[in-house]
């Protein structure tokens, strides 16, 4: 579904972000892109979306060139980015108005989704605060259908409560054919949504793997000492040590911050 | 027609400020203009100037608001999102920025000048030199001038018309901030230079003393080659202006 091979962008006047970057993702799966500030994760979704134009490579989505930028992928990608733009009408004329843009725009869904984010039709997007737009926008967005959805930090702004609804509609409102890509630093947020993991780093793929490839490979564990022989990576908690282990006798949740940020400091996992 | 759609329902309070207060502005402005003359000295010819000086003035402004969304970026990614072609995109602003203006500002105009003449009418005594009405075949008159509007001379003046309006235009679409003051500051250095150019290309062929006629422009025979000549100019110049706003559109990056 989504194809990068090649990639190479800067900025005007800045320096190389992608050189020959290549990915290749398939529906049916939620996958976390996660990235230090500044690793090229909102330019990457950017590219994705045909709001950046690459110097060479190829980007494909759904078969289209995002460049193009053609109804037939627009239709059936959907972005939420971080810092987003709704005009000043309510919620019921947003819908009316947008939801016959995106072929399969299920209504009732939206309605479903409105009423776990505990927003009325009748409100006015313009008075909403920033993290009930949000709500708003993530509803809205699932609502598309879309095969290809791209969550810019979803999880900002949103209160204790929404991020709970966040996660329960997420993983309730898919389907197989589509794919979710989230870019997030709170991945707390995600822990248990995601499936695949994507480390970005000055603007190379350090690490592409399924939850369940991390979790056959590597365990995730606690104690009171960092010296326990063979730990690939430990960092100090309250109480204790986090510490990431080689694959041992039992399977274990990924503590992605852990693994993070492991893989960000060098460590080899697997 | 869904852009139709969504920009009139999103905009139709807008739209209907922005009317009223066209209106407005059109009203005052005539009832300041007739009182120069304390609303003595008035006919249809200067109903029809100030019309001109709006039209193009109005116009010009309206123009460079084209692509409201590339004023800020948030606005440029939802623009950029929506599911419409590019072709759509661009074809919906030119024919509401640039064709829908020379369309309806006509009507516009007509109506309110008739309005406010009417009302003026009831409050000032009659005077001779002051003629309230501003009839319809005032714009049809002016346009079927001898001079005004026949083979090039009908060409030319729409070309220029439409160069006023298609700069603005292209302006909108490539600048994202200031757009208006910076298309305007970008012909004056384009005119300027030209000028100086042109100046300085003359001087040095001594084109002055070399002249056969008096009538005789460089390479032209006639008036007439002139003025088709300038035309051909102004539409190139207009073509290449709409083909700087589409690629500005397509190539455009959030």
């Amino acid at each position: 579904m989504v194809q990068i091979k090649d990639l190479n962008f800067a900025y005007p006047r800045q320096q190389t972000l992608f050189t020959k970057l290549s990915m290749h993702l398939e529906a049916g799966s939620i996958t976390g892109l996660l990235g230090k500030n500044g690793a090229g994760k909102t330019s990457l979704l950017k590219l994705l979306t045909g709001q950046l134009h690459p110097d060479s490579g190829e980007v494909s989505v759904n078969d289209h060139n995002p460049r193009k930028r053609e109804v037939s992928m627009l239709n059936n990608v959907f972005f939420v980015a971080e810092e987003f733009y709704f005009p000043a009408i309510a919620i019921n004329d947003y819908i009316e108005i947008y939801g016959p843009m995106y072929p399969k725009f299920d209504l009732n869904l939206l309605r479903n989704l409105l009423g776990d984010f505990d927003l009325k039709a009748e409100h006015n997007l313009n008075r909403l605060s920033y993290g009930q737009k949000k709500k708003f926008l993530i509803a809205f967005a699932l609502s598309t259908r879309c095969r290809l959805l791209i969550l810019d930090e979803p999880t900002n702004g949103l209160d204790i409560p929404s991020k709970t609804v966040f996660r329960k509609i997420l993983a309730g409102s898919l389907d197989d054919n589509q794919l979710v890509i989230i870019s997030t630093h709170q991945v707390k947020d995600v822990e248990n949504l995601i499936d695949k993991i994507i480390i970005l780093d000055n603007g190379e793929v350090i690490f592409q793997q399924t939850i369940e490839t991390i979790s056959q490979n590597v365990s995730f564990v606690s104690g009171p000492s960092d010296d326990v022989e063979g730990a690939i990576y430990t960092e100090a908690i309250p109480g204790g040590y986090r510490m990431l282990m080689p694959n041992g006798h039992t399977e274990t949740d990924v503590d992605i911050e852990l693994l993070f940020n492991a893989i960000t400091t060098g460590k080899k996992i697997f | 027609m869904l852009l139709f759609k969504q920009s009139f329902m999103v905009n139709k309070k807008l739209i209907g400020i922005s009317l009223a207060g066209l209106t407005g502005i059109i009203f005052i402005s005539l009832v300041l203009f007739q009182s120069v003359s304390k609303f003595q000295i008035w006919n249809p010819g200067r109903s029809m100037a100030t019309f001109q000086l709006f039209f193009f003035s109005l116009g010009i402004v309206y123009s460079s608001l084209s692509f409201p969304a590339f004023r800020s970026k948030e606005k440029t990614m939802f623009y950029l999102m929506l599911p419409a072609s590019n072709f759509e995109k661009f074809i919906f602003e030119f024919l509401t920025r640039i064709i829908a203006f020379i369309l309806f500002m006509p009507f516009i105009f007509w109506m309110t000048a008739n309005i406010e003449g009417a009302i003026v009418h009831r409050f000032v005594p009659e005077s001779i030199g002051f003629y309230y009405r501003f009839p319809f075949e005032t714009f049809l008159k002016t346009f079927k001038h001898k001079d005004a509007l026949e083979g090039w001379h009908k060409f030319r003046n729409i070309q220029i018309c439409l160069f006023a309006f298609v700069a603005a235009f292209a302006g909108a679409s490539y600048f994202s901030k200031s757009p208006l003051m910076k298309t305007l500051f970008m012909f004056l250095i384009i005119f300027g230079g030209f000028s100086l150019f042109t100046y300085l290309l003359s001087k040095g062929l001594n084109l002055t003393e070399n002249s056969i006629s008096g009538n005789r422009i460089l390479f032209f025979k006639n008036n007439d080659e002139v003025i088709s000549y300038f035309a051909m100019a102004v539409m190139a110049v207009n073509l290449a202006l709409l083909s700087i706003a589409w690629f500005s559109l397509k190539e455009k990056e959030a």
